[in-house]
């Protein structure tokens, strides 16, 4: 009999013993339910509770962690995991130092600025092994075939953002001056670069990269991006996070949860899977039309398994040491932090996932 | 006056400083959630400068669009307080552009008029100039009886003659009512550059957070104070001297 069933029963037999009106007993019963909250659900009886906070809103960046809940692969781990939407305001790491989840998802850039302050946060996993984020241009109207082509043009950048570092990395690498292009503060809209005012604008090719290539094609106008990490630029991006306290004290939990996590990836991203995730994607995110989603998926696909000796989840310690270096060349942190401390990769073996040992 | 609007800010501030470093240290959070007195001090020697000119900047705009608000919710708020169609219909007007909230209607705005000087004080305006309209209204369509009166019966009375006694009558409200919109100015201004604007003390704040730097935002929190309570004294201080001018 479930808790709630019981404490109710409990309730009546003292009500009634005690001769009190009916009335009470049915406003104790709905207390008792109100307070009861979430204990109702029988699904979750014996599930281990945990947050996950995304990065962003959901779309199909997240299509392997929303697949994961969905598809019921947490469950069968024994857990029950909330997916939290992220977005501009929304701070995985903050959230897990103050305890509101115990997993989170975090680009490289902020992972080494929380530890850069002592931050306790630790990588498990890296989603992305090439970073989405990149620059749409026109190819009609300019030609970018190596970073020097750059100069003179107008490039959208977002002040404070990654993409600005990201950018300003490559220039320097190239010994481009910042008076040798112009930069334009980005919006949330794209207006001036349909307009053609500015050439290039920052954005993630796997998400509204599809579809703003999808309304020029429409409109007559091809697109092309131009990838910073195919000129040596590599800077991290999305990684799942967790605490040094949860490592310490509930390994297991981590280990179910990342394995779970990362298969629900692989078979997310599993082109034999293509409309269970694509029909996953849609439920979250109705606005987006399946037609986009689908080709959404397949540029996700090749950023998440670039090739197919890469595992999914996996580490690229290198491109975090090449993400601390350029963060430490911009000033954007006071001192190296030796990132590779903090990097904990799991691996597949032959039934479970164990976790390597440290990098360093 | 000035001295005392400061230091009530100061402990306004200090109070809340205080209440986020015992956060801090009973829930041992590191620097990155909330940052340590060493590190405000530190940011607030590298970025004073440079968040004193954003912040002045954004006082500057918001005293404009705040200027024009006044003078646009006198215009209105002469012709609303007729008791026709016209001043009903302004007042319901009034009231239902007020429910818009200007984080909705602010990317068109943008779209329109790009992210220049002119977004940013329609948006200030924008804020202020709805509460300040339906006072004005308010304040404005109320008959002074015992005054009016007498220009009524000895046929004197004209639409100015009119104006101007409600307005000295009611020179405490109204010059409440400005000094609460000045506020309201401000924050409008801080929101159109925080969501779109490549200047003021918003757009850092913008740039702070994508940083996740919290101490540069307490920095530009403690120089918003200070200005926004400098910019509320000279307005009470206005309003002293008009009622006094009046008087005599």
């Amino acid at each position: 009999m479930h808790r709630l069933e019981k404490f109710q029963i409990f309730l009546a037999k003292i009500l009634v013993r005690q001769k009190i009106p009916r009335l009470c007993l049915i406003a104790a019963s709905i207390l008792a339910a109100f307070f009861s909250g979430g204990c109702g659900k029988k699904a979750d009886k014996g599930l281990e509770h945990l947050t996950y906070r995304l990065k962003w809103l959901f779309n199909i960046s997240v299509v392997g962690d929303l697949y994961t809940d969905v598809h019921g692969i947490f469950a069968e781990q024994g857990l029950r995991v909330t997916i939290k939407e992220g977005g501009p305001e929304r701070d995985a790491i903050k959230e897990l130092e103050l305890d509101h989840a115990q997993f989170g998802v975090a680009s490289a850039d902020q992972v080494i600025r929380a530890v850069s302050k002592g931050s306790p946060v630790v990588v498990i996993a890296q989603l992305f092994q090439a970073n989405p984020l990149q620059w749409i241009y026109r190819p009609q109207k300019i030609c970018i075939e190596a970073p020097e082509d750059l100069k003179g043009k107008t490039i959208g950048i977002t002040y404070g953002g990654n993409d600005e570092t990201i950018m300003r990395a490559l220039l320097s690498k190239y010994k481009i001056m910042n008076n040798e292009v112009r930069f334009f503060s980005v919006r949330y809209d794209y207006t001036l670069f349909y307009e053609g005012e500015v050439d290039l604008w920052p954005i993630y090719q796997n998400a509204e990269g599809v579809v703003i290539a999808e309304k020029l094609r429409k409109a007559g106008e091809e697109v092309s991006f131009f990838n910073p990490d195919a000129f040596g630029i590599r800077f991290v991006s999305n990684s799942v996070i967790t605490t040094q306290r949860m490592l310490k004290e509930r390994p297991g939990t981590i280990q179910k949860f990342i394995s779970a996590l990362l298969q629900g990836w692989r078979e997310a991203l599993d082109p034999g899977n293509k409309e269970k995730s694509v029909a996953t994607i849609h439920q979250f995110d109705r606005d987006t039309p399946i037609k986009i989603i689908r080709q959404q998926l397949e540029a996700t696909r090749m950023l998440m398994k670039p090739s197919p000796e890469i595992q999914i989840g996996r580490i690229d310690v290198e491109a975090w040491k090449q993400t601390e270096r350029i963060m430490l060349e911009q000033k954007l942190i006071s001192g190296p932090v030796s990132v590779e401390r903090i990097l904990r990769p799991y691996i597949k073996s032959r039934s479970n996932f164990i976790m390597l040992p440290n990098p360093e | 006056m000035l001295h005392r609007r400061i230091y009530q800010f100061v402990i306004v501030y200090l109070i809340g400083m205080t209440f986020l470093f015992l956060i801090k240290y009973v829930l041992n959070l590191s620097d990155y959630v909330i940052p340590s007195p060493g590190e405000i001090w530190h940011t607030t020697c590298h970025v004073f400068a440079r968040y004193l000119f954003d912040v002045m900047d954004t006082l500057s705009v918001a005293i404009i669009g705040h200027i024009l608000s006044i003078c646009l919710a006198t215009i209105v708020g002469i012709i609303g307080r007729l008791t026709t169609w016209v001043g009903s219909f302004i007042k319901v007007a009034a009231y239902n552009i007020q429910a818009y909230p200007i984080v909705a209607v602010a990317p068109i705005i943008f779209i329109l008029l790009g992210d220049g000087l002119s977004s940013r004080l329609l948006i200030a305006a924008m804020i202020c100039y709805f509460p300040l309209l339906l006072s004005f209204i308010g304040i404005l369509s109320e008959p002074v009886g015992h005054i009016e009166h007498f220009y009524e019966v000895t046929k004197r009375m004209s639409w100015h003659l009119q104006v101007k006694i409600r307005a000295f009558e009611n020179m405490n409200k109204l010059t409440t009512v400005i000094v609460g919109s000045a506020t309201l100015a401000i924050v409008g201004t801080i929101v159109a550059e925080f969501i779109a604007a490549s200047a003021g003390i918003g757009y850092s704040i913008r740039i702070a957070l994508y940083q996740s730097d919290l101490a540069k935002i307490l920095v530009a929190l403690f120089l918003i104070g200070i200005c926004t309570s400098l910019y509320l004294t000279c307005l009470e201080w206005l309003g002293y001297l008009t009622r006094k001018r009046w008087e005599v």
